[in-house]
Formats: structure tokens, C-alpha cells, sequence
């Protein structure tokens, strides 16, 4: 312990000034001595901005945030700033490994939350009379909070921000069982907060996406914090020691959330439609994470699914006509789509790269262009097929709500626990392929063809198995989605949602599991959170895509494999040496 | 019956050569950096709205009500709207990225493509909706004096003139002038022209600024002629354009026109000919893009497949 706590004042001088240019070095140095001071000074400071007054008067659709005009106050994003203040002040004040690099994202958690706030209540007041002085009434809680943060980084930067200690401690197994029961439940109360905080949008809610917004920020801050004193990396060593048992527990802390604060009708949907993506872009992630084919009309396969199973779900709209069984019309629906993966694939016998993309895209306008027409009766066209009955076993009825005893689960549970299970066996069959032979015939295939080829390994089937193993996943999600939404339209299936799960599998990281969920929850809670910004949403997304590739291109959840292979040169590596960021964030 | 057919034919080439148009700038991005500039279908939209906001918010009436003073200047002022995006694009989207993985430049094409047609959508006043767009030349039809008489309106046949023209006069800058020379050069082995002291990144730059040009002259036409413009009609005509350069062969200026004129013929034709009707004609474009790049992905006039992973 001692060592590491002496460790970084001394190489201060070497380390802070190069990594800043002109007067800030100068600065920083000047700071050094009294570094762990302010970083202290920092975190009481956002402590005392956190219970100023935050707005000179209420805001036109109602008091934003809770009691804003009024000092003192420990709920919402001032609770968050009073956890976030105190944390900077231990973790500077008793030195724990890597103190610096802790205080530094708690610091930047502190700016986020009082920027988006404040900014939040001066473009709704109308200037920045509304977060500093008007009216003989003064409010300069977010500024403070800001100075308190700036202050924390500051002091960080000054002693010099040290590299990611790697934790690794052996436990006796009951202890890091229960450690990792509590680490997953704790993880589940987070996301629930996450969904609910700001409430539902919308007209009624005007302040949600403020409210969401900085609890993110808050949460991203807590989350860096921990995870610079390199306690996830623990975790995550912890749950790869332990796969099966954590897969497990995972299972059942996801299982948990209609229990949570986020078990409502209206979180159980947005939960459902996430899991639809999400093993629909878990599917795309064998396609273009692992084989690295590029498909721009991936969505199309969803879309195959969720008309077959529309057409055999007894809708009286459909042509068909049939009622089968929910199950055979699960098995149906991924057959169909996977045949039809097929026949998309084939052209990955003579195209490659570029083309290959093109093709894709151009199948799936082809069937975007033919349901919009109703092909063979099939689709609807623009009526769509609606009134599609919803999954029943026996008198029970999927979108009924349950009471168990004297709990009352929301109606849509039984389809959460459906998409849930549904989730979990896609991962689990990407989880086995990428580690199997097939998986590492396409991870050879994507690094490099023709060196995979002369390795012996037969790649025009392989290539092909891709895309219809990638489509039948899809048509799983597909015929769980005709009945869960009731309404299947060819709307659902265009160009843009193709380019949306694409991103959502870049964002999260490509070929990894992990990855994909995360970036389908992303980018389908985003939207849902954000409706004054639905404006811009579109625009956001795709200003967003293009800095990803620019900064970020293995995404967030980054594959060993994938990094190797997107990463700079190794020249340009060497010249960013001290640089942060050595992920180790693996599955 | 035989007017209907040539009807249609007048139709599909005049579609034909405002594809032709764009599928230039395709052609010849892909021919110097091997890239598919997903968003290029985009530049041209953007062109299309900077003309007409040359011409509603930038131009005196007395200009503005005669054609032949403002069709001129709205030309210009699309083309200029374009070539500051498609350099912009270049700059800031895709030069960052050349070493990059193959994948990364096409993903960023599909972001710019999005966010460029949400830009528009958001920012330009009523573009949430289609908007009405003059017809900048003579109004009125001409009628072909064969069989019963084919009609062709003359902003169709100005169209024409317009593409065949400046694809012309493209040929003659690549085949004839220095600067052509250098574009080249550069498409055959960047590193050996920069020995020869061409600057590649300047080579790049005007290749995405020719393209954004004739992209925004296109835009600019295809307002003028269907008198309407929204913010789909990119991503559209894009799609239509990198058929055709596909099918003419990639990086070739000549096939990227004959091209051109195929897909608007096969649009033209198959929406009146081939079962489905009109509400098929995209189905028969895409289908032939896929036939193209499956079993002659070189296109009619390619040299040499090229095979890339």
C-alpha cells in the first residue's frame, strides 16, 4: 500500500508537465505540491455548490430541478453531487491506488452534472441571469459546482494521473460468489434507476431528458471512478473466473427487473423492444463482428420474420390464414429468414468488401420496396398487418399482468421474461460459435480471405453459414417482435433501422457480446429518454457514427482480435505511450 | 403503342442523364481513394436546396423571373453549396480515416449521409416536407414529330444537353490538361505521384470538388425538372448512381454515363413494361445492380476486376 501511495508525487515532474502544452504545464507543476489539497477543496466545494440555490426563479412548465430556487435540498441531482463530492474528498484525502486517476473522473462526473444543468436551466430561463443573479434573487449552485469539479480535475492532473492499477486478489470462493451475486444485483438497481430517472417523457414529463441526462453523468463519473481504481477490471477478472456461475446469476438478477422501480407496463415494453434488438444486432454481430461481411440490409431478416410470423399468428388481416402454435411459429419464422439469409449471402462466393455491402443494401431495399407493396398479399403494404393476437399459453394471455401472492407484476412481464430468455440463448449460441472452429474459420476469414483460404478453410460455405446462422437469429427476434408490438408494417424495416443496429453493434464494440447488447440499449434508450431532442435525434446519430470511426472505431466494449486489428500504427502508438486508456474491459 | 415506348424511352434517358451526373462523382471518388461515398447521393440533395435557397432567399425578382439570368445563377449556387460540402466532407470525414480498416470509411459514409440529410431536414425552413422547386428554363413540351408524337418537356432536354456536356468536357479535363494528368496518377499509385510531385491531398480535394459540383448542377436540374425536391431524393438517386457506375466500371468517366442512361431506361421501361407496374421500377434497378455486381462486377468497360477484402 505505501509503495503506491508515494509513488506518484515523485514522478510528478516527469510525468504531468509533457502531457500538457504551454502555460498549463507551467501551472500543473506550480499545483503539484498541493494536488491532493485540491482535489479536497474540490469536492467540498461541489458539496457546497450542491446545496446553493440553483435557479432564480421556476422555471414556466414547473419547479426544475426539485426546489431548484431553494438552498439545501438531498434529492435528485444533488444527492448525486453530494455522493460524487464525498467520494472525491476520501479517495484524496486517504490515497487509495491510482487516487489521482479516481478524482479526476469523479471530477468530470462533478462538471457534468452541474453543466447540464446549468445549461439546462439557462436555455430554459432564457439567459444566464437564470443560474447567477436575477431579480434580487441569486442561484449560483451550478457554478459553484462546476468551479468544485474543475478544481478536483485540476488537482488531479497536478499530481499526475497513474496508469489503471490491475486488481487481483484470490478470495475463498463463497466470498467472491456473494461478491458477485451483490456487484450484479447492484448492477440491476443501477440500470433500473437509469431507466426511470426523469420519468417517462414526454408532454407530461418536460423535465425527463435533463433529468436523465445528468443522471447519466452523475452515474458515468461514479462508473470512471470505480473503474480507474480498477475495480471493474476486478469484477470482470472475478465473472471470467467464474463464467458459468455469473452467466447464471446474470440470467436472474435480468429476470428481476419487473421488480424493480422500472416494473411498469411502459419500461416492460421498452425493455422488450431493446431485447428485440438486441438479438437482432447480437445476429448482425456474427455477420459483420466475426466474419467481418458488411450487411446493409440486415433488417430485412427481422422484417421476413416478423411478417411470417404475422401471417401464420391467426391476424385477420393476413392472407394466410393460419393459426400455429407460438413456438413452430418461432421455429418457422427463423427457417424462413434463414433461407432467405442464404440466398442474400450466396453473392459472397464472387463479392467481395465494398460490393458485398452493396448487395446487402440492395436486397434489403428490394424487400423494404416489395412489402411497401404488399407482395403476394403478404405484407399489408402501407395498412400493415395489425391485430396480431398476442402469445397465449392455454387461458393466459402474454400481455395480461400477473399477481403472484400479493405481488402484482405488470402486464407485459411475460413477454420481458420471453425476450429476456430469448436474449440469453442468442448469446449463449454466440458465446459457443466464436469459440468454436466456425468461429475461428470466419475470425480468420475477416482478418484475412485469401490467407484463410490457403489455411485450408472452405471459405464460400462459411461465409454463406454467416449470414443464414446471423438471419435466423434475427427471425427469432422477428417473430417475437410481429407479436409483441400486435402491428407489423414495412416501416419498421428500412434503410436507416439497418444502419441503426449496424451502429448500435460498432458502438457497443464489434464481436462482442457484451457489445451489442449495450449499444442496442443505447441507442434505443437514448430516443426514448430524449424527446425534446427527437428533433435532432437523427442528426446526433449520425454526427455520432462518423466520430465513433474517427476516435473510437473498436467501440466500447472492444474485442481483443478487433483491437488488434483497428489500432494505429505502431509508431503512432509509441508517441501516445503515457496516453489513458489501456482497455482491458473484456467480457 | 410505339409512343408509349418512345415516351418512355425520352423519360428514361433524361432520368438517365441526371443519373449519369452524379454516378461521376462516384466514379471518380472510388477511382482515386477506393471509396464508396455513401453520402455523395447526399451532396446533391444538398445541392438541389442550396440553389433553391440561391434563388428564394439571395435573388432580386427582376433576376429571378428570367430564366436565362437565374437559371445560371441558381446552377452556380447549387454547385458552390455542394462542392463546400464535399470538400467539408472530405476534410473533416475521411481523410482521418484513409489508413484505416476498409470498413471504417464506409461506416462514416453512412453517418455523413445521415446526418447530412437530418441537417437538412432540420435546418432548412418546410424541408420536413416536400418543396415546391420553379422551373428555372422555357416552360412547355416538345413534341417529337414520330408516330403519334413523343412528348419531351425542354428542361428534360436541357438536362440532357447539360449531362452530356459536362461528362464531355469532364473526359477532356482528365484525359487532356495537367491537372487531369495528375488525378491520374494519383488513382494508379498515390505514393508514386507524390514522387512525381503531385500533392495527393490537393488531387483528392478537387476530385471530391468536381464531383460535388456536377452533383449540384444535378440537384439543381432535377428540381427544375420534377418541381419538386425533398430530403429522400439523395439517398435515392445515390443508390440509382452507384448502380450505374457499377455497371459502366467503376473509376471509367464513358461507362459511368452509358451507365446512367441504362438505369434510367431500365426504370423508364421496366415501370412500364415488367410485371408490378411502376411501383416495381426501383425493385428492377436493384435487382440488375445485384446481377451486375455478382457476375461482371468490372462492369461493361472495366479493365480488371478488382478483387479486395
Amino acid at each position: 500500500m505505501t509503495a503506491v501511495t508515494e509513488a506518484p508525487p515523485a514522478s510528478t515532474p516527469e510525468t504531468a508537465p509533457p502531457r500538457h502544452t504551454g502555460r498549463l504545464a507551467g501551472l500543473l507543476g506550480a499545483l503539484a505540491p498541493r494536488a491532493r489539497l485540491l482535489g479536497i477543496v474540490g469536492g467540498v466545494v461541489a458539496i457546497l455548490g450542491s446545496q446553493l440555490p440553483w435557479a432564480t426563479f421556476v422555471l414556466n412548465q414547473g419547479a426544475y430541478p426539485e426546489l431548484a430556487t431553494l438552498p439545501f435540498g438531498f434529492t435528485g441531482f444533488r444527492l448525486h453531487l453530494v455522493i460524487l463530492g464525498l467520494a472525491t474528498i476520501v479517495v484524496a484525502a486517504v490515497r487509495v491506488p491510482a487516487a489521482n486517476r479516481i478524482v479526476r473522473n469523479l471530477g468530470i462526473g462533478i462538471v457534468a452534472v452541474a453543466v447540464i444543468n446549468g445549461l439546462y436551466i439557462t436555455v430554459e430561463g432564457g439567459g444566464l441571469g437564470a443560474i447567477t443573479a436575477a431579480d434580487g434573487a441569486v442561484a449560483f449552485g451550478s457554478v459553484v459546482a462546476l468551479i468544485g469539479g474543475v478544481l478536483a480535475i485540476l488537482g488531479s492532473a497536478a499530481g499526475g494521473v497513474e496508469p489503471r492499477p490491475e486488481l487481483d486478489w484470490n478470495l475463498p470462493l463463497w466470498v467472491e460468489w456473494l461478491l458477485l451475486v451483490v456487484i450484479f444485483v447492484l448492477m440491476l438497481l443501477v440500470v433500473a434507476a437509469a431507466l426511470t430517472s426523469g420519468g417517462q417523457g414526454g408532454v407530461v414529463n418536460p423535465y425527463s431528458g435533463a433529468v436523465f441526462l445528468s443522471f447519466l453523468g452523475a452515474a458515468g463519473g461514479a462508473f470512471a471512478g470505480l473503474n480507474a481504481s480498477g475495480l471493474l477490471g476486478y469484477v470482470a477478472t472475478l465473472s471470467e473466473r467464474h463464467r458459468v456461475f455469473s452467466v447464471i446469476v446474470l440470467l436472474i438478477v435480468a429476470l428481476g427487473l419487473p421488480l424493480t422501480s422500472a416494473g411498469t407496463e411502459y419500461w416492460m415494453t421498452v425493455a422488450s423492444n431493446i431485447g428485440v434488438y438486441a438479438a437482432t444486432a447480437i445476429g448482425l454481430n456474427i455477420v459483420v463482428g466475426l466474419a467481418g461481411l458488411l450487411d446493409l440490409g440486415y433488417v430485412a431478416f427481422l422484417g421476413i420474420g416478423a411478417f411470417v410470423a404475422a401471417n401464420l399468428s391467426g391476424a385477420t388481416a393476413s392472407a394466410v390464414g393460419i393459426h400455429l402454435p407460438f413456438v413452430l411459429v418461432m421455429v418457422i419464422s427463423a427457417v424462413v429468414a434463414g433461407i432467405f439469409g442464404a440466398i442474400v449471402g450466396s453473392p459472397t462466393l464472387r463479392v467481395r468488401g465494398d460490393y458485398l455491402a452493396i448487395v446487402t443494401l440492395a436486397f434489403g431495399e428490394i424487400f423494404v420496396r416489395s412489402a411497401q407493396n404488399n407482395i403476394g398479399g403478404l405484407t399489408g403494404g402501407a395498412n400493415a398487418i395489425p391485430n396480431i393476437p398476442a402469445v397465449a399459453v392455454g387461458d393466459f394471455r402474454f400481455n395480461e399482468s400477473i399477481t403472484i401472492g400479493s405481488v402484482q407484476l405488470p402486464s407485459g412481464v411475460m413477454y420481458y421474461v420471453l425476450i429476456v430468455l430469448l436474449v440469453a440463448g442468442v448469446m449463449l449460441v454466440f458465446g459457443n460459435l466464436k469459440n468454436s472452429r466456425l468461429g475461428r474459420a470466419w475470425i480468420a476469414i475477416r482478418e484475412d480471405e485469401d490467407a484463410a483460404s490457403a489455411m485450408g478453410i472452405r471459405t464460400g460455405p462459411i461465409k454463406i453459414l454467416a449470414f443464414l446462422l446471423g438471419a435466423t437469429l434475427a427471425g427469432l427476434a422477428g417473430a417475437f417482435f410481429a407479436h409483441k408490438t400486435g402491428v407489423v408494417a414495412y416501416d419498421s424495416f428500412r434503410f436507416l433501422e439497418s444502419v441503426t443496429l449496424l451502429s448500435a453493434v460498432i458502438l457497443g464494440g464489434m464481436g462482442t457480446i457484451p457489445g451489442a447488447v449495450l449499444g442496442a440499449s443505447i441507442l434505443f434508450v437514448l430516443p426514448e429518454k430524449l424527446r425534446e431532442f427527437s428533433d435532432y435525434r437523427l442528426l446526433i446519430f449520425g454526427l455520432a457514427l462518423v466520430l465513433i470511426m474517427r476516435f473510437r472505431p473498436q467501440g466500447i466494449v472492444a474485442d481483443k482480435h478487433r483491437r488488434a486489428e483497428l489500432a494505429e500504427e505502431p509508431e503512432d502508438a509509441a508517441k501516445e505511450a503515457p496516453g489513458p486508456l489501456p482497455t482491458r474491459v473484456e467480457p | 403503342m410505339l409512343s408509349t415506348f418512345l415516351s418512355q424511352i425520352a423519360n428514361g434517358l433524361v432520368l438517365g442523364s441526371l443519373i449519369a451526373l452524379i454516378a461521376l462523382g462516384y466514379t471518380m471518388v472510388y477511382g482515386i481513394i477506393t471509396l464508396i461515398n455513401f453520402a455523395h447521393g447526399e451532396i446533391f440533395m444538398v445541392g438541389a436546396y442550396g440553389g433553391l435557397a440561391t434563388l428564394t432567399y439571395l435573388m432580386p425578382t427582376f433576376i429571378a423571373q428570367r430564366w436565362y439570368f437565374a437559371l445560371p445563377v441558381v446552377l452556380v449556387g447549387g454547385a458552390l453549396i455542394s462542392v463546400l460540402v464535399a470538400v467539408a466532407m472530405e476534410r473533416f470525414a475521411y481523410r482521418p480515416l484513409r489508413n484505416a480498416p476498409r470498413l471504417a470509411p464506409l461506416i462514416t459514409a453512412l453517418g455523413v449521409s445521415v446526418a447530412l440529410q437530418e441537417a437538412v431536414r432540420v435546418f432548412y425552413p418546410g424541408a420536413t416536407a416536400a418543396i415546391p422547386f420553379p422551373n428555372l428554363f422555357i416552360e412547355g413540351t416538345w413534341i417529337i414529330p414520330i408516330g403519334d408524337g413523343v412528348p419531351i418537356r425542354y428542361t428534360g432536354i436541357l438536362l440532357i444537353v447539360v449531362s452530356l456536356v459536362l461528362a464531355f468536357g469532364l473526359e477532356r479535363f482528365i484525359e487532356r490538361t495537367r491537372m487531369g494528368r495528375a488525378m491520374r496518377a494519383t488513382s494508379q499509385d498515390r505514393d508514386v505521384a507524390r514522387l512525381m510531385g503531385v500533392d495527393p491531398d490537393r488531387i483528392i480535394v478537387l476530385t471530391f470538388a468536381i464531383g460535388g459540383a456536377l452533383a449540384g448542377v444535378a440537384g439543381v436540374l432535377y428540381g427544375s425538372y420534377l418541381n419538386n425536391i425533398n430530403i429522400d431524393m439523395g439517398f435515392q438517386n445515390g443508390i440509382f448512381a452507384f448502380t450505374a457506375a457499377v455497371l459502366g466500371g467503376i473509376g471509367n468517366i464513358r461507362g459511368a454515363v452509358i451507365g446512367g442512361l441504362v438505369i434510367g431506361l431500365v426504370k423508364a421501361l421496366g415501370g412500364q413494361y415488367l410485371p408490378g407496374g411502376t411501383a416495381y421500377d426501383y425493385v428492377w434497378i436493384f435487382v440488375v445492380l445485384i446481377i451486375v455486381l455478382v457476375f461482371r462486377p468490372q462492369g461493361f468497360f472495366g479493365e480488371t476486376e478488382r478483387v479486395r477484402a
